[in-house]
């Protein structure tokens, strides 16, 4: 799976390029989500902005980085289109993750955080 | 813009001439020279289609122009038969059409036997929800109907040796090409999965559901013409299709096969409708098939309504949904999810609206036709519904328990989980609960349901319980199924009856009209005729349109008594035969009517039917007094024909078991006489035709409820003291109707007289009979007997499902029609 990152400050921005995160995608976007927290990367914001899909492989991968990310971290989703959106409500997903529907407001909110970088 | 104005089509000859044409050469790829029936009959349905298309738009932007609440009619079959010829009857140009037809060198008749009819429902309950879609069109009030767009129906019925056989009836290449792919209104339904408990960022516990598979629901929509051609309305019927997401990892590990089998698997949600049953098996697949509708029914209607508002304030003032029956009842549940979980609206706040939004109609007081599930299955199903049902639960004991503290029992009665070995949901329970309105078909069937199926409930909330005798659509019954008839009423007493069928009360003064009985007469005799060729064609039967027709046509079951007929027409038999007693008039006794592939003792009756009907008809000594035959395939488009010609309506089900009936209103309003018990709707006939025009016999609901509390019925009293039913028995014990296969109707004699008769056979036989003397004798005079056909006709105005669609709107939907300005 292809995913653009860059940083801003402390906080680590990824932006999945593909149209969907589903079973054939997921478990290497959960890979490479995770080799990014253990590289120190605890302040990481998830911009949807090119994901039209999200299957529950994939809704399952963003849930197992942010437990990865424990109390120590934390991951904010932005730019999130209307399917994927009622997607996260229908599994309940956008009441444990901070959404922003700017990449700027989500970046200057977590840089903002107590969260050590 | 002028180009996207409506362009309206003519409904004169040559226009529709040049429609057929038209479609003839470019949709169907055919020069007139080289046509067949069937190119004519798809030209046909599609000049239809593009004026039914063209209102059924109009009609939407005046819904939506008015803002109008809308009725959702969710239910698990429509039995729509044929539409074709409903289709023009409704949009008024049956005439236009015949006649351009004809001067094109085309039968219509032999261009609408093309169609295949759309089985898609197993009976009454099916039917009804047909009538209601013709009703709510026709009185132009904005109601949809929301089913399951089944692949196969109900299966086609041959009888081989006198034996039921079941053949799949892939109905839809032959169906009419009216219906419409609506795949950009698809719905992703969720299914499978667990529930993970995590702590949301308000710091309160938070299910999720995760890992569920997923779905598609693709809406195939069905124009739905009221009579007079304003309102188009239509029926949504979801398409199950795997999501191409979902196969995605098993086709990249390479596994190919595994990946098609679960597309397979997808596809079959929609695939068959069950017979009735099998619905209370635990199948899963029926589950899936009860939660497929509501959740894309749910998704659809909430989607529309989001479309005008922002939020679900107004949610009960803009939809109604009618669960017809428990089977989509999990559409409470689903409701709730999409409002709490979806949309986070507050617990009591979502339970409020889904309360005001549901209404249930109940159809069976059958305790084995209640519906349970399995919590198991629901849990591995449905994990997020079963939480949120035991969440109702714990609500609904809990004020239970305020009210009637330390009653234990009461709770364990009302609890929408059922303790036991195998924990079920009783989705009846849940209808009720999470309804505002909970309906009975009939007079005695609401009475029943209140104080003998949930009466817990109904001391609870006893205003939310009511009654909406059934009805059935004039439309198809009459005008449609009875051409000859309805010409001669339109002449006599003008057309108001189409849509206000109380218009036929004027018919009264004309019962006793001697010329008007003779043509009445000779309509019902052609109608007989008409019969008569079908029965040769199909049963190789030959039977005598001069004798009386007694047609019990109806879904084969042990409660509705086909058994107790029989069992009459071999006493009627043995009486001739053996004593010499010839009945009072000649008769012939016609049944139709399926048995559920798994009901062996439907089967066997039908098999009996047969058996009893080979012996009669071949004996001479019977002189053709008596005949009997069994019509195969009972269905929508057989019965448009078979209730015309009946003389004798037999609706003779135990009392108390019948919910209502619409069989009984179909025959009586094409001017058959029933002979009945006081059974269902039964009864509210007899209060409208009078008692000197119905035959009723039988013991009452309340003494066989009183016998049942005693446990004081003994068959074996009656057998031993009437010779008449004694020798029935005996003969059903014998081989007399089964000498190629000895012994085979033995179980039916230890039915009756050892394993208790629970439908009282017996203990009704004796009244029957007489009742059935009576009949005979009146039938002979012939003009009587026109005179309370007539009354019949005339007197069945209550029985229109325009009445009851107009109760249900104003008393339950607060739904209003929207007019053409």
């Amino acid at each position: 799976m292809q995913i653009e990152s860059s940083k801003i400050d402390d906080v680590l921005v990824v932006m999945p390029l593909e149209k969907q995160i589903d079973a054939s995608s997921a478990v290497d976007f959960k890979e490479k989500m995770l080799r990014w927290i253990n590289d120190g990367n605890n302040k990481i914001v998830l911009n949807l902005s090119q994901v039209d899909f999200v299957d529950s492989s994939g809704l399952g991968a963003i849930l197992s980085n942010l437990k990865r990310l424990g109390t120590d971290g934390d991951l904010y989703v932005c730019c999130i289109k209307e399917a994927v959106m009622n997607l996260f409500k229908l599994t309940r997903m956008n009441r444990i993750l901070k959404i922003f529907s700017s990449q700027d407001e989500a970046v200057k909110v977590l840089a903002a955080s107590n969260i050590k970088g | 813009m002028d180009f996207i104005k409506a362009n309206k089509l003519s409904n004169s000859k040559l226009c529709l001439q040049e429609s057929i044409c038209h479609h003839l050469r470019y949709s169907l790829g055919k020069e007139w020279k080289d046509r067949n029936v069937r190119d004519l009959f798809l030209a046909l349905t599609l000049s239809l289609r593009e004026r039914l298309l063209g209102k059924m738009l109009a009609t939407e932007a005046r819904h939506q122009k008015a803002g109008a609440k809308r009725l959702y009619y969710l239910s698990m079959e429509f039995l729509i038969g044929r539409s074709l010829g409903n289709n023009m009857y409704n949009l008024e140009i049956f005439d236009v059409c015949k006649e351009a037809l004809q001067e094109m060198g085309v039968d219509i008749e032999e261009i609408r036997e093309q169609e295949t009819d759309a089985g898609l429902g197993n009976g009454g309950l099916g039917r009804l929800a047909a009538c209601f879609m013709d009703s709510l069109a026709t009185l132009k009030m904005p109601g949809y109907g929301y089913g399951i767009h089944y692949e196969y129906g109900l299966f086609r019925q041959e009888i081989d040796n006198g034996y039921q056989k079941e053949k799949p009836d892939y109905w839809l290449p032959n169906a009419v090409p009216l219906q419409i792919k609506r795949a950009d209104e698809a719905c992703i339904i969720p299914m499978y999965g667990r529930i993970e408990h995590i702590t949301d960022l308000a710091g309160h516990d938070n299910p999720m559901w995760m890992d569920w598979k997923v779905v598609i629901g693709i809406p195939y929509d069905i124009p739905v013409v009221g009579y007079g051609g304003e309102t188009v309305n239509y029926l949504r019927l979801f398409a199950a299709q795997p999501s191409s997401k979902f196969d995605i990892e098993i086709f990249n590990k390479g596994d190919y096969l595994r990946a098609m089998e679960q597309m397979i698997e997808s596809e079959k949600i929609s695939k068959i409708l069950y017979p009735s049953d099998m619905l209370e098996t635990g199948r899963e697949l029926r589950l899936m098939q009860e939660y497929f509708l509501t959740a894309c029914s749910l998704k659809d209607i909430v989607r529309r309504y989001l479309k005008d508002h922002k939020n679900f304030d107004q949610f009960s003032g803009k939809v109604a949904i009618q669960l017809n029956d428990t089977h989509p009842s999990l559409a409470v549940v689903e409701l709730m999810r999409i409002l709490v979980d979806e949309n986070e609206v507050p617990w009591e706040k979502a339970w409020k609206i889904t309360q005001q939004t549901m209404a249930y109609t109940n159809h069976t007081l059958l305790s084995e036709a209640l519906e349970k599930w399995p919590v198991s299955l629901m849990e591995y199903l449905l994990p997020r519904h079963l939480q949120l049902i035991y969440e109702i639960n714990q609500r609904l004991l809990k004020e239970v328990a305020s009210i009637w503290p330390d009653d234990v029992n009461r709770l364990k009665r009302m609890s929408l989980i059922e303790e036991g070995e195998v924990k079920q949901v009783r989705m009846a329970h849940l209808a009720i609960a999470g309804s505002h309105s909970v309906n009975g078909v009939s007079a005695l069937h609401t009475e029943l349901v209140k104080n003998s199926l949930v009466p817990d409930f109904y001391e609870r909330w006893p205003e939310r319980f009511n009654n909406k005798t059934n009805g059935i659509t004039p439309r198809r019954w009459l005008l449609k199924a009875n051409p000859l008839l309805s010409d001669l009423l339109k002449q006599t007493i003008g057309d108001r009856w189409v849509t206000d069928l109380d218009q036929l009360r004027s018919l009264e003064s004309y019962a006793k009209d001697i010329s008007f009985q003779k043509e009445f007469l000779r309509i019902k005799q052609a109608n007989k005729c008409r019969l008569q060729k079908i029965i040769f064609e199909t049963a190789r039967v030959n039977v005598s349109p001069d004798t009386l027709f007694d047609i019990q046509a109806k879904r084969i079951h042990e409660y509705k008594r086909q058994l107790l007929n029989v069992m009459h027409i071999i006493d009627e038999y043995l009486c001739l035969i053996e004593d010499g007693v010839e009945p009072v008039v000649p008769k012939t006794y016609i049944f139709a009517g399926k048995a559920a592939p798994g009901y062996w003792a439907a089967k066997q009756i039908i098999k009996l039917i047969n058996n009893v009907g080979k012996i009669i008809n071949r004996d001479d000594r019977v002189k053709d007094m008596i005949k009997v035959v069994f019509i195969p395939d009972y269905r929508v488009s057989l019965a448009e024909k078979i209730i015309p010609a009946a003389d004798l309506s037999e609706q003779i089900s135990t009392a108390g078991t019948e919910a209502s009936g619409t069989g009984n209103m179909k025959f009586a309003l094409n001017g058959a006489i029933t002979i009945g018990t006081l059974d269902g709707a039964n009864i509210e006939i007899m209060e409208e035709v009078g008692k000197d025009n119905i035959y009723i016999f039988g013991l009452k609901t309340k003494k066989i409820q009183e016998i049942n509390r005693l446990k004081s019925y003994r068959p074996l009293d009656y057998y031993h003291r009437h010779k008449g039913i004694r020798r029935v028995m005996d003969a059903l014990q014998g081989d007399r109707f089964c000498p190629e296969e000895p012994g085979l109707f033995k179980w039916i004699f230890r039915y009756i007289l050892d394993q208790g008769d629970s439908y009282f056979h017996l203990a009704d036989f004796m009244s029957y009979k007489k009742a059935h003397a009576k009949a005979g004798k009146e039938y002979k005079n012939s003009s009587l007997w026109a005179q309370k056909a007539i009354l019949n006709v005339a007197r069945m105005g209550k029985f229109s499902s325009d009445r009851a669609v107009s109760q249900y709107a104003r008393e339950i939907w607060n739904i209003k029609p929207v007019q053409e300005d």
